[in-house]
């Protein structure tokens, strides 16, 4: 706006100013009006990124939701099959500038190159208010908090190498009592091979034939062997005959598995044991959902094995949520509402009853939950049994180089000196 | 300012690369861009997000030196070879066999055709069933009466790549069926009286004069099929895991899994080159010599 | 003795076709060829049919013992997908507004392109055209990381128009390539003709070789249709929650790790999904009709 010419200077220097002070009066009141909040706060809104589709999942993932509705937030649900492609969906989400409230990722070394990016928000807030360093267990601790900061909340602990079997096939077969030790798992897997029935269980793939070498190596080879290799890849420990004895026994396991277990689905071979035509499946927590699909309960149709032995180790696997970067105040609130919510006890046994879990903290009430998530919680509060699955220690990439050489092994004559030396390469 | 005839000439020319702008847009930013920012990645030690370093060529060295990798490009010639062979045979012949006037054209251009139609996730897996020796083909055919019959390549390492074959031709041979049949029609109905008058038996006619008519329309399915081949993924995943062990590898399974599960980008993107590498190596010879071909004919 | 060849309609009625000894052949290979293309099929519906009981036991071949509705209730509108548990009828919309821009957009452009790149001729447009077709031998998910971060700087990611341009880009080079292939068995002799009318660029594209295109659209519907349809990848990354395809659904359906399995809903499911593809093969006969191009140099 122009001023009318004909004014006299000194008026003219005072109506300027005077206009200044106008628009500098208007802009602090627009400035304040958007600090305020905007009339009653809208409810923390998180949109999550996560792989839980089937049934089963479905359910348990809903005890979250219902959790986060009742303490005040909406959750909104962005469930993608297959935690691979979830986690690049969340990847590519953020890179592309509209990321989610919140992405799942196990309990693992994934999500360590999106800290390095500065990409996640930090929780260290609700780790401090909530106690995380008191009740979470130290191998779920150690993957959470990245350099003093805690990056994800854990939600679940699933164990992948429980040791599941048919009371059916084992009657059939003559066999009284549950197996102690591995040399009485093989005398039961001899006898079932006498009977006429499949004696292993197993879905020839990858990760499942990985699932069998890591109960091997706790069971046979025990935790120093295991960390030693694992954790710190240490070149003579694989090298070692006690490696060398846990291999050939891995190897051994193959000859107890049917011809037609190449490629098939770990529910089919659960399936075998539903019906009676198997004895044993080396299989994760979540083969718990399947038998009560099929109206079986652990104890009566089913027996589960966490290990052998009072000291066997129990091995931690899981998942958490991170919370990708955003200074949106709203957002924040949301991502911060929901780490809280997971944690807290009542959320954590609704979830796991449903997903077949054992919950992250062993301060809990455990009475609703079936006889093997029990033993599973009761093992847990024993420090040192604890122990973390490959993923937690080894990079993705590591992991599924590991992977490789293990299931050649398996499906192949190779000799075993080349697979110590394979390893020892991968792991390097 | 008058636009002299010269002028409005040079502005008609430019007409037919002003409709190609998209395609020119998408080849320059899509894809050359996009291969060549591949082609930066697989030189550095990127793991899940591109990293600004230079390792030189250890990415290919790692790769050749990976026995996964090396098995998976054995399996991709083999698969490539025996895929294209049998859906140009099957394709064409139910093409020209569906040509014949027969009752019910389009059910059983349908019925070919569905396979095409349907997600691999979930047919991959009916293969998987129907080939595994213990619930599947192999068991029902000896429960029958056939006590020795065998059908186990599924488990086999050496011959599981054969299943995906006989699973991806069931699959593919409906479209080249379609492809092959637009062509076909596409063919002059006088040809067909001019033959008969000649007297030539029908299978000559369609060896000799008829598939030479089709020179472009082949063309168009092998070049199809061929990329079909290189990016086979879907297929292997469904029915085998690459499996058993790694015997069913592909490079695009070696190649995603690295992209994904093991979050190193280099290594599938020094992959990915390899692959266009041999592409490229196989189709430039042709095209070399179809431009020599053309030259010699005189340019249009 | 000879099958007698396809060109019967033009002939006088008298002629009665011989159910000769190449007739019964060309039925027979076609009757054999079809039981071998059903055989999948005969499996996936009497699986959906069949309880997961029935399935465990694993008789693969067997009909259904008490046949029922159920996992096709559930697939339709019942499966859980995540939180929510409706089916896969959720993204079936969706899937429409992704398929039908992303069918006219490209065959549009791949007309356009085979005409030029046939017709015309421009220089250095061969070029182009040959890195074109090189760019289909690239997996399509090493191009995912740049293409995001282009259309992040675009505006476009994770919208609508996002997805479809995702489209357009990734079909190019077949589009382009079926049409510039399928103008080249066009005579010559009829765009000299057209020029010599006075036909400009445009006009001889729209009123003359659109109008013969026919077969080939239709083959290049089938295709787009077919492969945006059952897309999963490229929508589940670009298209933006509100957009999700058809297919998200169904693989969260039939997919997963360590959840249970429930075979005869994935059957379900993947058959209803692909219905609208298999409609479209359907309804497409009526226009693979003959000799429109041959007709069209006598005319």
């Amino acid at each position: 706006m122009t001023l009318p010419i004909h004014l006299s200077r000194p008026l003219r220097c005072r109506v300027a100013s005077a206009w200044r002070g106008v628009v500098l009066v208007l802009a602090a009141a627009a400035a304040a009006a958007q600090a305020a909040p905007q009339g009653p706060a809208s409810a923390p809104k998180a949109e999550v990124i996560h792989w839980w589709t089937s049934g089963g999942e479905s359910a348990a993932v809903k005890t979250l939701s219902d959790a986060y509705r009742a303490a005040g937030g909406t959750w909104v649900d962005m469930a993608v099959a297959l935690g691979e492609q979830a986690r690049s969906v969340a990847i590519n989400r953020i890179i592309g500038g509209n990321p989610p409230t919140a992405a799942q990722f196990n309990t693992s070394r994934q999500f360590l190159d999106i800290v390095e990016q500065g990409m996640l928000n930090p929780m260290d807030e609700v780790a401090a208010r909530d106690g995380w360093d008191k009740f979470l267990p130290e191998t779920v601790l150690n993957v959470v908090r990245v350099k003093g900061h805690y990056y994800a909340v854990p939600v679940d602990i699933h164990m992948p190498a429980w040791i599941w079997y048919s009371k059916a096939a084992f009657k059939q077969a003559g066999i009284a009592a549950e197996p102690k030790s591995f040399d009485e798992l093989f005398a039961a897997l001899d006898k079932l091979k006498a009977a006429g029935l499949t004696p292993l269980a197993h879905g020839g793939q990858s990760w499942q034939d990985n699932i069998v070498f890591t109960a091997v190596l706790t069971n046979v080879g025990g935790r120093e062997l295991y960390l030693k290799v694992l954790r710190d890849r240490d070149r003579a420990a694989i090298q070692s005959d006690a490696f060398k004895n846990v291999l050939l026994t891995f190897k051994r396991l193959q000859g107890y598995v049917d011809k037609a277990s190449p490629g098939r689905n770990w529910n089919d071979a659960t399936a075998m044991l539903i019906t009676g035509k198997a004895g044993v499946q080396f299989m994760g927590d979540w083969a718990k959902g399947e038998f009560t699909l099929a109206g079986q309960v652990a104890g009566r149709e089913y027996g589960c094995i966490a290990g052998f032995g009072p000291a066997s180790p129990y091995i931690i696997q899981g998942d958490v949520f991170v919370f990708p970067k955003t200074t949106n105040p709203e957002a924040m609130r949301a991502q911060k509402l929901l780490a809280s919510v997971i944690t807290s006890p009542a959320t954590q046994v609704a979830f796991s009853i449903k997903k077949g879990s054992i919950p992250i903290r062993t301060d809990v009430d455990a009475s609703k939950m079936d006889v093997c998530a029990q033993q599973g919680l009761a093992i847990m509060k024993d420090k040192s049994r604890q122990i973390g699955n490959g993923e937690v220690y080894l990079t993705p990439d590591q992991n599924g180089a590991l992977a490789d050489i293990l299931t050649a092994f398996w499906n192949r004559n190779v000799p075993v000196e080349k697979v110590q030396k394979d390893i020892a390469a991968a792991l390097k | 300012m008058t636009t002299t005839r010269a002028g409005r000439r040079r502005l008609r020319r430019l007409v037919p690369w002003g409709a190609l702008l998209p395609m020119a847009l998408t080849v320059l930013v899509g894809y050359l861009g996009t291969a060549l920012w591949s082609l930066r990645v697989s030189l550095s030690s990127s793991r899940t997000f591109p990293q600004d370093d230079f390792v030189g060529l250890a990415q290919y060295e790692r790769l050749f030196t990976n026995e996964r990798w090396l098995l998976s490009l054995q399996n991709l010639a083999v698969y490539g070879v025996l895929f294209i062979a049998a859906c140009m045979v099957i394709g064409f012949l139910l093409a020209v066999f569906i040509d014949q006037k027969v009752q019910g054209e389009g059910l059983l251009r349908t019925v070919f055709l569905y396979p095409y139609a349907m997600s691999f996730v979930a047919t991959g897996l009916v293969w998987q069933w129907v080939l595994n020796p213990g619930s599947g083909l192999q068991e029902a055919v000896r429960r029958m009466g056939w006590p020795e019959f065998s059908f186990d390549w599924i488990i086999d390492q050496d011959k599981v790549i054969y299943t995906i074959v006989i699973a991806s031709v069931w699959q593919a041979s409906g479209l080249v069926m379609a492809l092959m049949l637009a062509g076909l029609r596409g063919i002059d109905e006088d040809l067909w009286k001019a033959a008969r008058i000649d007297g030539i038996p029908a299978w000559r006619v369609y060896l000799s004069i008829v598939l030479p008519m089709l020179g472009s329309t082949v063309a168009t399915v092998f070049v199809l099929l061929f990329t079909g081949v290189v990016k086979v993924f879907d297929s292997v995943v469904s029915m085998t895991q690459g499996g058993p062990g790694t015997a069913s590898d592909v490079p695009a399974k070696f190649i995603m899994d690295h992209l994904f599960g093991r979050a190193n980008i280099a290594l599938a993107s020094a992959g990915s080159m390899v692959l266009l590498a041999t592409v490229l190596a196989l189709v430039a010879p042709v095209l070399y010599a179809r431009s020599r071909g053309a030259a010699g004919k005189g340019l249009q | 003795m000879s099958a007698v060849p396809g060109s019967i309609r033009s002939l006088p009625r008298r002629r009665a076709r011989r159910w000769n000894v190449g007739r019964i052949g060309v039925h027979a290979f076609l009757v054999t060829a079809a039981l071998f293309f059903l055989a999948p099929l005969y499996i996936m519906l009497t699986t959906s049919f069949k309880s997961m009981d029935e399935i465990r036991l694993g008789h693969l071949f067997a009909l259904p013992l008490a046949p029922s509705l159920d996992a096709w209730r559930t697939a339709w509108s019942e499966a859980c997908t995540g939180v929510s548990c409706e089916g896969v009828r959720v993204g079936f919309w969706n899937s429409v507004a992704i398929v039908v821009p992303s069918t006219v957009v490209p065959i549009a452009i791949g007309a356009l392109n085979g005409y030029a790149l046939s017709f015309w001729r421009p220089r250095g447009a061969n070029l182009l055209f040959g890195v074109l077709m090189l760019g289909a031998f690239i997996p399509v998910q090493v191009m995912i990381y740049p293409l995001v971060k282009i259309l992040a700087a675009l505006g476009l990611f994770s919208s609508l128009s996002g997805i479809v341009a995702v489209h357009v880009v990734f079909s190019m080079p077949v589009m382009t390539l079926l049409f510039r292939n399928y103008y080249a068995t066009i005579p010559p002799e009829l765009f000299k003709a057209a020029r010599i009318d006075g036909g400009g660029f445009w006009r001889i594209f729209a009123q003359l070789m659109l109008p013969m295109s026919t077969p080939i659209i239709v083959v290049a519907a089938i295709m787009q249709i077919t492969g945006v349809w059952n897309d999963y990848i490229l929508g589940l990354v670009f298209a933006g929650r509100d957009n999700l395809p058809m297919t998200v659904q169904l693989n969260n359906v039939i997919n997963t790790t360590t959840g249970e399995r429930l075979y005869n809903v994935n059957m379900a499911a993947t058959i209803l999904t692909s219905l609208v593809p298999l409609l479209v093969y359907f309804v497409s006969g009526r226009w693979f009709v003959r000799g429109i191009a041959a007709g069209a140099v006598k005319g």
